[in-house]
């Protein structure tokens, strides 16, 4: 009889019921695509903030202090530490390898061009987009590309460990009239020289438009610093700094031992900064921390805002449900006070309005989980460019969540079904 | 037009009944609707196996004596016993058992629910009572010689029709008493003697009825007519002659 009821309520009252189903897939399509973005979402901005550059540095333990002038570092070329471009994989070795997408070298020296004899300019050795041999990853492609994806060349990028193909800085390349397919002559201080080919124009930052990017093998034989690197920039995934990460940052012995293995066990930009030291002894790693501490704080809000949203649909459409419930309650007030008449206790009568919430939770929550889903992977490919994982236990929450929607939707008119007087309604005095 | 105090009407009661168990009994039963009274101390018994109509003009409290009789509503003031059991102060909780369990409502606007058939109306009583029986609900049916109409909507039925359905949902529980509000109000004469046939019949089995009517020619079928008017109840010309 129960069922056969909610049936007939069904049927009868279809378009209402549609409308009610229709409130609670709106509302959850944008939970869940919402939820499963914002599980996604943290992985995927990190990597699209790394289109901002990299957010570690890495330079040899007594170079900590540079002398650079103009981006040209005049601390004499004999006597500086480098680090060694063989120890490089040990980055991609560390506890958190798997949150390293990118590290590039650098090694940096001033050359002079074939033409004007006196004037320096730097030359910046550099990887373009060179596989690394690291253990446990076969594809592992890195350098400028990876870790400062903004680099825009016009041209061809020059072949890797070429010695004869270079870039030339925007700025550079306007006050020499240089164009893709010019040839020059460089020569170092150490009094080596060698005759390239313009591959490229690049659009970098300040640094590189006065100068001249080349493989890094090339500016290792200008320099005679065969297997040498002056720093290494790296991108990491990180995660928000938080007061633990603050207090290791001043202090990594502050720590006791499970605050240590916390803060060690997890994505801080300090964290990993630690450990890419302990791989390579004679390094010093510094965050760049205007991009790894805003990243981490967008990181946060956009998270925060996806959850004041979903919060808002979840209120909205729990009002739509009760006003929806309400006046089909007023509309079946005739109806409810037969039933009380006939000696229906009032947990009867609720039941089937409460019924009818759950069904319409249930269809509608289904069905907003699916269309979510999709939508969450439309929002993944535009604006991310990737899919997004979606997490089974999502629809399970959703499904929860979107029957507690109607449920809260029907504590209102359950209130007004407690209040109807079977003697009022059935005379029509209401 | 007479009125009579209270010990009259008993007297008159006492000497026209054989003295079987009483099923209503009131005490100075009142309903206030704020200033309005429409219910004045009334004292009424009716006994087992008594088929009573109420009659009284229009807005004499019948439907609010009804009302109070059948546990829909609570008296201002007064007592009220059914079968024994005083229900004046009952909750609406205790108030919904005594409904489902001992009486049965026969309406003039019929409420049926309009998306059930018939049978699945009659069900409805069953299902808030205990459990639903279908054979036993078309039985019932049968009863009121709707036995072919079972799977028939209310809307696809006529008003005697109808009201049969209605009077075989109050029978469906087997309830100690009946009460009718105008039950052949919207009816034409020859429903309306086939309801009252019905209820003659219900009446003979031992079940108590009480009938609120405005057709004085149905009041004469019962045993005895009570009157009201402006609340209170009255003794009317007729009735004593
Ligand atoms: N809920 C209510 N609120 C206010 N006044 C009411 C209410 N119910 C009944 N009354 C008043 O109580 C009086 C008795 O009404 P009741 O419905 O019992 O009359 P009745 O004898 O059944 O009339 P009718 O023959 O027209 O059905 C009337 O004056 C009516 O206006
Ligand atoms: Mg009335």
């Amino acid at each position: 009889m129960f069922t056969r009821l909610l049936q007939q309520s069904f049927r009868r009252d279809w378009r209402r019921k549609l409308l009610a189903i229709f409130t609670i897939v709106l509302a959850t399509t944008l939970m869940t695509a919402l939820a499963s973005l914002s599980i996604d979402v943290g992985d995927k901005m990190a990597r699209e903030m790394k289109a901002y550059g990299s957010n570690i540095k890495v330079v040899p333990k007594s170079d900590s202090i540079p002398l650079t002038i103009g981006g040209v570092n005049y601390n004499p070329l004999s006597g500086r530490d480098y680090l060694n471009e063989a120890d490089l994989p040990k980055i991609k070795d560390i506890f958190w390898r798997n949150n390293i997408t990118g590290l590039t070298p650098f090694l940096t020296l001033p050359v002079t061009l074939g033409s004007a004899e006196d004037d320096h300019v730097p030359l910046i050795g550099t990887y373009f987009h060179k596989l690394m041999p690291v253990e446990g990853f076969d594809n592992f492609f890195t350098g400028v590309t990876v870790t400062h994806p903004f680099w825009q060349v016009t041209g061809t990028w020059p072949e890797e460990d070429s010695l004869d193909q270079v870039l030339v800085g925007e700025t550079l390349a306007e006050r020499q009239g240089l164009k893709p397919g010019a040839t020059l002559t460089l020569t170092s201080a150490e009094g080596k020289s060698r005759n390239v080919t313009v591959s490229g124009i690049v659009e970098a930052s300040e640094e590189e438009a006065g100068g001249i990017v080349a493989p890094l093998a090339l500016a290792q034989d200008l320099a005679g610093l065969s297997g040498k690197v002056g720093s290494v920039s790296v991108s990491a995934l990180t995660i928000p700094e938080n007061s633990l990460s603050r207090k290791a940052r001043s202090d990594p012995s502050s720590l006791d031992a499970q605050q240590y293995d916390t803060w060690y066990c997890s994505a801080y930009v300090s964290a990993i900064v630690h450990q890419i030291e302990e791989a390579l002894p004679n390094a010093s790693a510094r965050p760049i921390w205007q991009v790894a501490d805003s990243e981490g704080v967008v990181i946060g809000k956009i998270q925060l805002l996806m959850a004041v949203v979903a919060l808002a649909a979840f209120a909205s459409s729990a009002m739509a449900i009760s006003s929806l419930l309400n006046t089909s309650v007023m509309e079946r007030s005739r109806e409810i006070g037969l039933m009380k008449a006939l000696g229906a206790s009032e947990a009867a009568i609720l039941s089937l309005f409460l019924g009818e919430a759950v069904i319409i939770g249930i269809i509608g929550g289904l069905i907003g989980a699916a269309l979510g889903a999709g939508l969450s992977q439309i929002i993944g490919l535009t604006v991310f460019g990737a899919t997004i994982t979606f997490p089974g236990v999502v629809v399970l929450v959703v499904v929860i969540a979107s029957i507690l929607i109607a449920l809260a939707g029907s504590v209102l008119p359950s209130r007004t079904i407690a209040a109807l007087a079977p003697v009022e309604t059935l005379y029509g005095r209401r | 037009m007479l009125q009579a105090s209270s010990d009259e009407l008993e007297e008159f009661e006492t000497d026209s009944e054989s003295q079987t168990r009483p099923v209503i009994e009131t005490r100075g039963l009142t309903k206030r609707f704020g200033t309005v009274t429409a219910l004045d101390h009334i004292d009424l018994t009716i006994r087992a196996g008594e088929f009573v109509s109420v009659m009284g003009p229009s807005g004499s409290g019948k439907t609010t004596f009804l009302n109070l009789i059948s546990c829909l509503d609570t008296p201002t003031e007064g007592s009220y016993l059914l079968d024994g059991i005083d229900v004046s102060t009952f909750t609406e909780k205790e108030r919904a058992v005594m409904r489902r369990e001992r009486i049965g409502l026969v309406f003039q606007q019929f409420h049926l629910i309009p998306y059930l058939n018939a049978q699945e109306n009659v069900m409805l009583a069953q299902h808030y009572h205990s459990v639903v029986d279908a054979e036993g609900a078309t039985r019932a049916l049968e009863r009121v010689g709707l036995a072919d109409r079972a799977h028939h909507l209310p809307s696809q039925l006529s008003g005697g029709e109808q009201q049969r359905v209605c009077i075989a949902r109050a029978l469906i529980n087997e309830p100690s008493l009946i009460l009718a509000d105008e039950p052949t109000g919207n009816l034409d004469a020859k429903n309306e003697h086939l309801v009252m046939e019905l209820f003659s019949e219900l009446h003979r089995e031992g079940r108590v009825i009480v009938l609120i009517t405005h057709n004085p020619e149905l009041g004469r079928r019962t045993d005895r007519t009570i009157w009201f008017e402006h609340g209170r109840r009255v003794r009317r010309a007729s009735e004593a002659a």
